[in-house]
């Protein structure tokens, strides 16, 4: 095991270099989790909301109705009914909302004719879509029955419409608020991984090659008893070693930050996503070590890889804003598929076959990635070794 | 025979590094392979090895065919690069015990050769220095005692004290005589004959790629017609001196170098006095005057009519 041992050597003196990235990521990871903050994500309430409501018509029971309808979902504000006093509440968000009925509305609705509230509402606001809908459903409602029966009275349509209004849907949450922002941190801890875990495999992958693939040192093993197969076994165990401590290494940190979250099994896909990943970051590293010449060279295109493939894959900028051209130039790198998994994962409300499925399909595209470098950088080693 | 090399042919492109090249080595021998720069030594070398493909030829190691899978073969021999082959990363102790390991399993055993071979070449105070700290010597040293750790039977050294301090040179010179001595067969390549004249105990001379003269120094020397050759300060060099010196007995050839008249007598015969006697007859006037034995140079530039280094 000489060479197994001395591919541990040559990362040791390379490792200055190789923490440099682990503790840029350290640090990246725990300024994300402390200063990261999750647009407002609130359970869902029906808060009340404040509105106006002015009465031009008669105190027609359907309006009445109306009223203690919107009652338990609104407080009424009393304000002096000028358009001045009205504009003013509004701006000041003492009010919301504005409902105003015309005069003659209860006769001519009851009659099926055309007719309509006015509303006055702060603009693009969350409440006023909700009292749109509050004071839609209950006049649809009413219209519905006037239309499909005649000569039902004005209480009976009331009766009716009050014990179909009183069914409310119940509203289940599955994902708290604290959990969905847990799992979203994740997702960017687990993004920004590939950037180091990717640019220390290439350092490290190719430090040790470029030490082996030295003509002398090469000549010199070519002439003692080592079998080639003993030592390409070497290499292979040495490369893997280096990666999985590497991994290790990498998402220990995440069982620190995020804690009993890692053993959800949203926590395991993530761990198990990182994992598929290193397979083929190794590959590609492997294929660089055996194409590069200089450490000048290697720092460079460990830099150029690794920033690159994370800046167009969306780990530094989400996916969602990164134009469709370099999303499809993305997917020709591992670290898209990488970054979209995460993105589910995080995501994803239910995990069943139906949304685990697409995941597996992700990483078996890694897979595909790994194996496809592999056998480009065997047939490279192939040929060099024909040039001899 | 260690080593039986037939008609090795070995060609980069149009260029002819090795041409029908033939050697045999026998055990026990220092054999010093000597020729000039690019006349094909570490070529046949690495075809030895079998880092090389070649064109014709064979060659048999200990009476069996070299191969690049012959490793009962390769687990005899001990290498010495002409390029230092050791790793940055690892320290002299370390880098030792990395090559020696590629022979030697054993770990107790590697220890005390590791240990030993650092004795051998002088670098005990150094074994936990990385070569980035070494001068050019001890490198080299670190590159001997790396191809020799293991105790082979056959050490095969390119050029190994190239850019070697005169100290360092002869540790280097003395421990190749050593092993000899505790029983290895050694083959030796130089461009430096004194080097070789000192400890090979039989020398092949190659130029262009083929060995044009082997044999020990002295069965070398008498295949040339020249023997001892002198060498005169004249101040007044005349073309005069040199026609009457051509015309005494037994002179092979005589010629003007600046001041200095060198005359190369023939095999076996003494020139000194006649030379002087002739320069006080004449009253010619002379300074310095010296005369050495033919040099292994001199059978190069006999052979090839050019000097050994340029
Ligand atoms: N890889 C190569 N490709 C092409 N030509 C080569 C190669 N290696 C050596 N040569 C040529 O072959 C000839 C023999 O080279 P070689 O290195 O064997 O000489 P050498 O006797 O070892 O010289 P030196 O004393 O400088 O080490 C030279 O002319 C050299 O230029
Ligand atoms: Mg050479």
């Amino acid at each position: 095991m000489q060479v197994y041992k001395v591919y541990f050597k040559i990362i040791k003196s390379n490792i200055i270099q190789l923490m440099i990235y682990v503790f840029v990521f350290l640090f990246l990871a725990v300024i994300l989790s402390s200063t990261y903050s999750d647009p407002i994500k609130t359970d869902f309430t029906s808060a009340k909301v404040n509105i106006a409501f002015i009465n031009e018509d008669e105190d027609s029971i359907l309006l009445n109705n109306l009223k203690d309808y919107l009652e338990s979902h609104v407080n009424f504000i009393a304000l002096p009914h000028n358009e001045k006093s009205l504009q003013d509440a509004l701006f000041f968000r003492q009010i919301e909302y504005i409902v105003r009925i015309p005069k003659g509305f209860t006769k001519s609705f009851l009659k099926s004719e055309k007719v309509s509230v006015n509303i006055t509402k702060v603009p693009e606001s969350t409440s006023g879509i909700y009292m749109d809908t509050l004071i839609n459903k209950y006049l649809n409602t009413a219209r519905i029955y006037i239309e499909s029966e005649n000569d039902m009275t004005e209480k009976e349509l009331i009766e009716n419409m009050n014990t179909d209004l009183s069914e409310s849907a119940e509203i289940v949450m599955l994902n708290s608020a604290v959990e969905n922002d847990t799992y979203e941190k994740c997702a960017y801890y687990y993004n920004y991984l590939s950037y180091s875990l990717f640019a220390i495999l290439i350092l490290g992958v190719s430090a040790v090659m470029m030490v082996f693939h030295n003509k002398d040192l090469k000549k010199r093993n070519n002439c003692s008893p080592l079998k080639l197969k003993c030592m390409n076994f070497q290499m292979i165990l040495g490369n893997f070693s280096f990666t999985m401590v590497t991994w290790i290494l990498m998402i220990a940190s995440s069982f620190i930050l995020y804690g009993s979250f890692m053993f959800t099994s949203k926590g395991l896909l993530f761990i198990m996503n990182s994992f598929v990943f290193t397979l083929p970051a190794l590959s590609i590293s492997y294929l660089i070590g055996n194409l590069i010449k200089s450490k000048n060279a290697m720092s460079a295109v460990s830099n150029v890889v690794s920033l690159g493939t994370c800046f167009i894959s969306g780990v530094f900028v989400p996916q969602a804003h990164l134009g469709d051209t370099v999303l499809k130039l993305a997917s020709f790198t591992p670290t898209y598929w990488y970054v979209k998994t995460n993105n589910a994962i995080a995501d994803s409300i239910i995990l069943n076959t139906d949304t685990l499925m697409p995941l597996f399909y992700n990483m078996l595209i890694m897979v595909g990635f790994a194996v496809a470098v592999l056998v480009v950088t065997l047939v490279i080693i192939k040929q060099k070794r024909g040039l001899a | 025979m260690v080593i039986s090399v037939k008609n090795l042919t070995k060609r980069y492109g149009d260029l002819v590094a090795l041409d029908h090249f033939n050697l045999e080595v026998g055990e026990g021998e220092i054999l010093g392979l000597l020729g000039p720069n690019g006349s094909g030594k570490t070529t046949a070398i690495n075809c030895i090895l079998s880092l090389l493909k070649y064109e014709k030829g064979s060659i048999d190691i200990y009476g069996k065919p070299m191969a690049p899978e012959a490793y009962d073969l390769k687990r005899k021999i001990g290498i010495i690069m002409q390029n230092v082959a050791v790793f940055e990363e690892l320290t002299v102790y370390e880098n030792i015990d990395y090559f020696c390991g590629l022979y030697i399993s054993d770990k107790n055993k590697r220890r005390s050769l590791v240990i030993e071979a650092m004795d051998f070449v002088g670098l005990n105070d150094y074994g936990k220095f990385y070569p980035k700290k070494l001068s050019g010597g001890l490198l080299r040293r670190l590159n001997i005692a790396c191809g020799i750790a293991h105790k082979p039977d056959l050490i095969i050294l390119d050029e190994p004290t190239v850019a070697v301090d005169p100290q360092s040179r002869n540790n280097i010179l003395e421990g190749i005589q050593r092993l000899n001595r505790e029983g290895a067969t050694v083959i030796y390549t130089s461009h430096y004959m004194e080097e070789v004249e000192q400890i090979c105990t039989r020398i092949a001379i190659m130029d262009k790629g083929k060995i044009i003269a082997t044999g020990n120094k002295e069965e070398l020397k008498a295949m040339i017609n020249s023997g001892e050759k002198i060498t005169v300060e004249i101040y007044n060099p005349e073309n005069r001196i040199l026609t009457d010196v051509k015309n005494l007995p037994h002179i092979v050839s005589a010629f003007f170098h600046d001041s200095f008249l060198t005359v190369k007598s023939e095999r076996d015969k003494n020139n000194l006095m006649v030379l002087i006697d002739y320069l006080k007859t004449r009253q010619i006037a002379f300074g310095k005057i010296y005369s050495e034995p033919p040099t292994l140079n001199d059978v190069f530039l006999e052979i090839t009519g050019k000097e050994l280094r340029d």
